[in-house]
């Protein structure tokens, strides 16, 4: 009985699929995280108020989503409600996640998927050398920074930020500091737009080639932003059902009662179900559960995406697409509120720690992110992080048995099998530091 | 084209990505590996090899130990490669005990008793500390950037003033209260360890109003010295710009688990290690 192993690349920390076959049939194939730190363990004992310095460094991608949602656990444990201008801030914060995030996705981990290349570094064919100015490599990676700088500029540094803080975040933004920044996605937006428009051709291109988009099968969709103009410094998540019909809301106090949780022997990285069905968190979601994206070249695209593939769409290659849709609408949202006065005094309220238990929740890029903390003595004794990419885990094993079962047949493997494996994994885009912590 | 790899460990890719965010080395080195980015298994035969994460499984070690044979210089980054770091956390005895329940996985990486810093099993030609280090200490470390010279401590990159006048008599919480903008840190009464913190990053956290947590690690001058005596600078610093109390300045600097610490004060959890050498510091 052949056991086929494949290493990933291009995602998120250490991972591999392991792919079980016998007489030509897939018995199973497993996603397996291959890392673990112990972060529930090790805060244990810590001051609750050190937590959003420690946590952000679960996940060095996904440390802007951590550092707010361990801020809002904070605050749901000392009832204190940050001013509207820190929120305002925050959720540029989140736009800037939104957008290294989605940026590196799509252009760095998936493009090369498009071009056949290992690496956008290793695109060596005329005007796409990797020396060039012009190239893909270039370009995406100045995509990728004006996120980056977006974060420094509200949150310190774009690793590991600092900046929120229990009751707001430590300042606001100077007027020159946010009109630069603003211009400065103003002239990014159309470099952002045409790797995009690029990016929409060759998926289509590949999928024409592969003949196939992936695993379509219907599932439940989870994500906690609203119907449009989303904030992804979120209150409620929503699921819907494998129809699209919204069929369930709640807060983050209550996920307990909604979610089941199982731990994986095989892997460092539990799964999460909806009414024991598979379900799906991160872009698609996202693009399946919105009404409209509330700036105009955002809607423009979400509009093609809606005319060619319906409502709600099911394919897994769609959340590629649906992450560049996400990231022109992080780079206009940016703008609108880079725009409003940010320069104020009233970035945070006073607040008095106390013990208790408290909930976090934000819409990271792979979904809706949870923190829960119980508080004693000033110390955290428990910690619980619900971590998105464990939203998509069964999911993921589902997608990959599709893959497997249509590249192994009773006489051979072929081998395009590991280019699928690896898109398959890639449109899930998960984060194995996250999911491991 | 010189070319060089970067091997990640048990660590967040927060160094990988600050890497990312610099566009300089693209026409001036070739990237040959890096997991993240590329699809490649092996590492091949390079100039340097950065190596990001701490060792805390037998993987990472395995990985570790078979990439060092392909390259003429590795340089480690980021506080976890250098002294464990954040993980360090979880080499406290008490935590210790809860990673038992992880091993009763099958056929995943096992975990090693604690996280360890990669000198542990190979030798490191130059040390890149910070977490992570700035994509401007990246390119200094991979280009030796000519008239590069990093600043000794966080204090000369910051900026704030420091004023003998104002001198507070309690110590704030860790993060509370509003932060004026152009005063020291101390003087306004926050537990910041800039002082004693190696310089070079430009103090994003405290031109961001939030106290340095060490996470460059000493200064030359505390290099090569013992716990006590970095402690005892800071309470100087403390006795110098504020009117708190020895005892309170003591108690919150030492608070065992207090983050500040985990990142300076690597040997804090009793883990006697012998000095870097600071010409291998960057």
């Amino acid at each position: 009985m052949p056991t086929l192993t494949f290493p990933l690349s291009r995602i998120e920390g250490h991972a591999q699929v392991v792919i079980e076959v016998h007489d030509g049939e897939v018995l199973s194939a497993r996603f397996q995280a291959n890392e673990f730190r112990g972060f529930s363990y090790f805060v244990q004992g810590i001051p609750a108020e050190q937590v959003p310095v420690i946590v952000p460094r679960i996940c060095g991608v996904c440390s802007t989503a951590h550092h707010v949602c361990s801020v809002k656990a904070l605050e749901d444990a000392f009832g204190v409600t940050p001013p509207p201008l820190a929120r305002k801030i925050r959720e540029l914060l989140l736009l800037g996640q939104i957008i290294q995030n989605q940026a590196t996705s799509i252009f760095i981990f998936t493009m090369p998927d498009r071009l056949n290349v290992d690496s956008i570094f290793q695109v060596e064919d005329g005007t796409e050398n990797q020396n060039d100015k012009d190239s893909i490599a270039f370009k995406a990676l100045q995509v990728r920074k004006s996120g980056t700088d977006l974060i420094t500029l509200a949150g310190g540094q774009f690793i590991h930020p600092v900046k929120a803080v229990i009751g707001g975040v430590t300042s606001g933004i100077l007027e020159a500091d946010a009109e630069a920044m603003r211009q400065k996605i103003q002239e990014i937006l159309p470099v952002a737009c045409d790797l995009f428009d690029h990016y929409w051709q060759m998926s289509i291109a590949m999928g024409e080639r592969i003949g196939t988009w992936g695993d379509d099968s219907p599932a439940y969709y989870i994500a906690s932003i609203d119907k449009s103009c989303p904030n992804y410094d979120t209150q409620m998540i929503h699921v819907a059902d494998p129809n699209g019909t919204h069929v369930d809301s709640f807060t983050a106090h209550d996920f307990r009662e909604k979610l089941s949780f199982r731990e994986s022997l095989h892997s460092y990285a539990g799964e999460t179900s909806f009414r024991d069905s598979i379900m799906r968190a991160n872009s698609l979601a996202r693009i399946n559960m919105a009404d409209s994206m509330g700036t105009p070249k955002a809607d423009e695209y979400l509009q093609s995406f809606r005319a060619q593939f319906g409502k709600p769409a099911h394919a897994i290659m769609l959340f590629d697409l649906a992450r560049g849709i996400e990231l022109v609408y992080a780079l206009e949202r940016a703008m609108e509120i880079l725009s409003e006065p940010l320069d104020r005094d009233d970035t945070d309220v006073p607040y008095t720690p106390r013990d208790g238990e408290g909930f976090g929740l934000v819409e990271a890029p792979r979904g809706p992110l949870i923190h829960h903390y119980t508080i004693e003595k000033g110390l955290i004794k428990e910690a619980e992080f619900i971590i998105p990419t464990v939203h998509n885990m069964r999911a993921i094993s589902h997608a990959l048995m599709v893959a497997a079962r249509r590249y192994v047949t009773a006489d051979k493997v072929d081998m395009e099998l590991e280019k699928a494996v690896g898109r398959v994994v890639r449109a899930f885009d998960p984060c194995i530091s996250c999911a491991t912590h | 084209m010189p070319k060089f790899a970067v091997l990640q460990l048990s660590g967040c890719a927060g160094c990988e990505v600050s890497l990312l965010n610099a566009n300089d080395w693209i026409d001036r080195y070739k990237l040959v590996y890096m997991p993240l980015v590329i699809s490649a298994y092996d590492v091949p035969d390079v100039d340097v090899l950065i190596v990001s994460g701490g060792v805390r499984t037998d993987e990472d070690l395995y990985n570790l130990r078979r990439a060092v044979k392909h390259t003429k210089k590795v340089v480690a980054v980021g506080t976890c490669a250098l002294s464990g770091g954040i993980a360090n956390l979880g080499n406290r005895d008490d935590v210790r005990a809860l990673f038992i329940s992880q091993t009763t996985r099958m056929h995943v990486p096992r975990l090693l008793p604690r996280s360890q810093p990669i000198d542990d099993a190979v030798n490191v030609d130059l040390y890149l500390p910070g977490c992570p280090p700035t994509s401007e200490l990246f390119m200094a470390a991979l280009f030796q950037t000519p008239g590069f010279v990093p600043n000794k401590i966080v204090c000369q990159d910051c900026g704030r003033v420091k004023d003998r006048t104002v001198r507070p008599t309690h110590l704030l919480g860790f993060r509370e209260g509003n932060v004026q903008s152009k005063l020291c840190l101390i003087n306004q009464g926050y537990v910041c360890v800039g002082s004693s913190t190696r310089g070079g990053c430009r103090a994003p956290c405290t031109r961001a109003g939030h106290p340095c947590v060490g996470c460059r690690g000493p200064s030359d001058s505390f290099i090569d010295k013992e716990t006590a005596d970095w402690l005892a600078s800071i309470q100087r610093v403390f006795e110098t710009l504020t009117d708190v109390q020895p005892e309170e300045i003591m108690a919150s600097i030492k608070t065992p688990q207090l983050s500040l610490f985990l990142f300076q004060f690597m040997d804090y959890l009793g883990v006697k290690r012998t000095p870097r050498p600071k010409e291998k510091v960057l």
